[in-house]
């Protein structure tokens, strides 16, 4: 193994490590599987690393090893107990505009993002990321009309949710 | 949507509320393989022990009569249960490496750990291959001396030699015996070589990674 290969690897790894976390805590629930998820990313970038040419940045290629992982992982653990905690989940909002409703808003928001299926929620997520759709579609392998299509599709779903 | 571009214009300000995982940290997730070889070996190693046990299931009855008509049944039943409770020994000491390893989390532990791993996979094939060996020489010294009863007993339950002549039955009956033992050596001998071989290879890479960081 290539000590060199290797050290690069870790110091991207680390500089880009809330990608990782971002998509650890969307698709986990409690702190030892979001550990466990992240490790698990962590092997399966590592074994693709050397198929990483460098034609894409590395964010962008880690996106798509990072979620395919946490979409194959999360559909093999689907039939586990799922458990609504919004423990760890806080946003940063400045004290001017602080409101307990907007708090509130958007903790029932991310919990509908958290409930959408493993698909839907990875392309929310690039969109929240602020991924525009050629990078959506490149990053999930679909075509740009489709992700168009299908963000609008949830964000339909979510509305239904959040107004029911 | 205004929740959802709410919740993007907030989205960015999450990060610092993440755990900050340090160079070293990631690094050592890297080594966190070894955790799952050892867990391999584990469950190698009661696959094989199940494997044993089916296959002594699916012995014969004809030769199950003719180990008694020798009388070799009590000292094999004896053989056998301390064969087991060996074999199950073993099969926990892999359970406690791969529990010790799973938790390790210093560097310098993981390595010991790692060498007390391959040193009990290394005594598990020993104790295998060394048992193999000596009981197919114990048995076949014992066939040779008491020729006359193996011939007799052989007679009673088969009839595969019955085209022998009575002279050349003991050779022949040892050499098959003996070239069949072989083969079932060699076999075995691959497996471990193939498997646990295998197995080790990688877990030596792992600490000669390990031991790099250390310095």
């Amino acid at each position: 193994m290539n000590k060199e290969l290797e050290h690069k690897f870790v110091t991207e790894l680390e500089s880009n490590q809330n990608i990782v976390h971002k998509i650890c805590r969307l698709y986990t629930n409690d702190r030892d599987a979001h550990n466990d998820l992240f490790q698990e990313i962590t092997i399966q970038l590592w074994r693709a690393y050397p198929k990483f040419r460098g034609d894409s940045k590395f964010s962008t290629w880690m996106y798509r090893v990072a979620l395919n992982t946490a979409i194959t992982l999360y559909r093999k653990s689907k039939r586990r107990v799922q458990t609504q905690d919004f423990e760890g989940v806080s946003f940063k909002i400045s004290s001017e505009d602080y409101d307990d409703t907007i708090e509130e808003q958007l903790k029932l928001m991310y919990a509908a993002v958290k409930d959408l299926n493993d698909i839907d929620k990875a392309l929310v997520f690039l969109y929240l990321e602020d991924k525009n759709y050629k990078e959506i579609s490149e990053t999930l392998g679909i075509s740009e009309v489709n992700s168009r299509v299908k963000m609008n599709r949830i964000k339909g779903k979510l509305r239904k949710v959040l107004n029911p | 949507m205004d929740e959802l571009e709410l919740l993007k214009s907030k989205w960015q300000s999450q990060e610092q509320k993440f755990p900050k995982l340090t160079f070293n940290d990631i690094y050592k997730m890297l080594l966190k393989k070894s955790s799952s070889i050892v867990k391999w070996i584990f469950y190698i190693s009661i696959g094989e022990l199940l494997f044993w046990a089916t296959l002594s299931f699916l012995v014969p009855d004809s030769t199950q009569d003719f180990v008694t008509e020798m009388g070799l049944d009590t000292i094999f039943l004896v053989i056998n249960i301390i064969h087991y409770c060996v074999f199950a020994f073993f099969i926990f000491l892999f359970w406690k490496n791969h529990k010790k390893i799973q938790t390790t989390d210093s560097v310098g532990t993981l390595m010991n750990n790692i060498l007390k791993t391959r040193q009990t996979v290394k005594y598990f094939v020993i104790y295998n291959i060394g048992t193999t060996i000596l009981l197919m020489i114990g048995v076949n010294i014992f066939y040779y001396v008491n020729g006359d009863a193996l011939a007799a007993a052989v007679k009673h339950n088969t009839h595969q030699y019955d085209a022998i002549p009575p002279e050349l039955f003991l050779e022949k009956f040892l050499l098959l015996n003996i070239i069949g033992g072989a083969i079932m050596l060699a076999l075995v001998l691959l497996f471990y070589f193939l498997v646990y071989g295998f197995l080790l290879k990688r877990l030596k890479r792992n600490y000669k990674e390990l031991q790099k960081m250390e310095m």
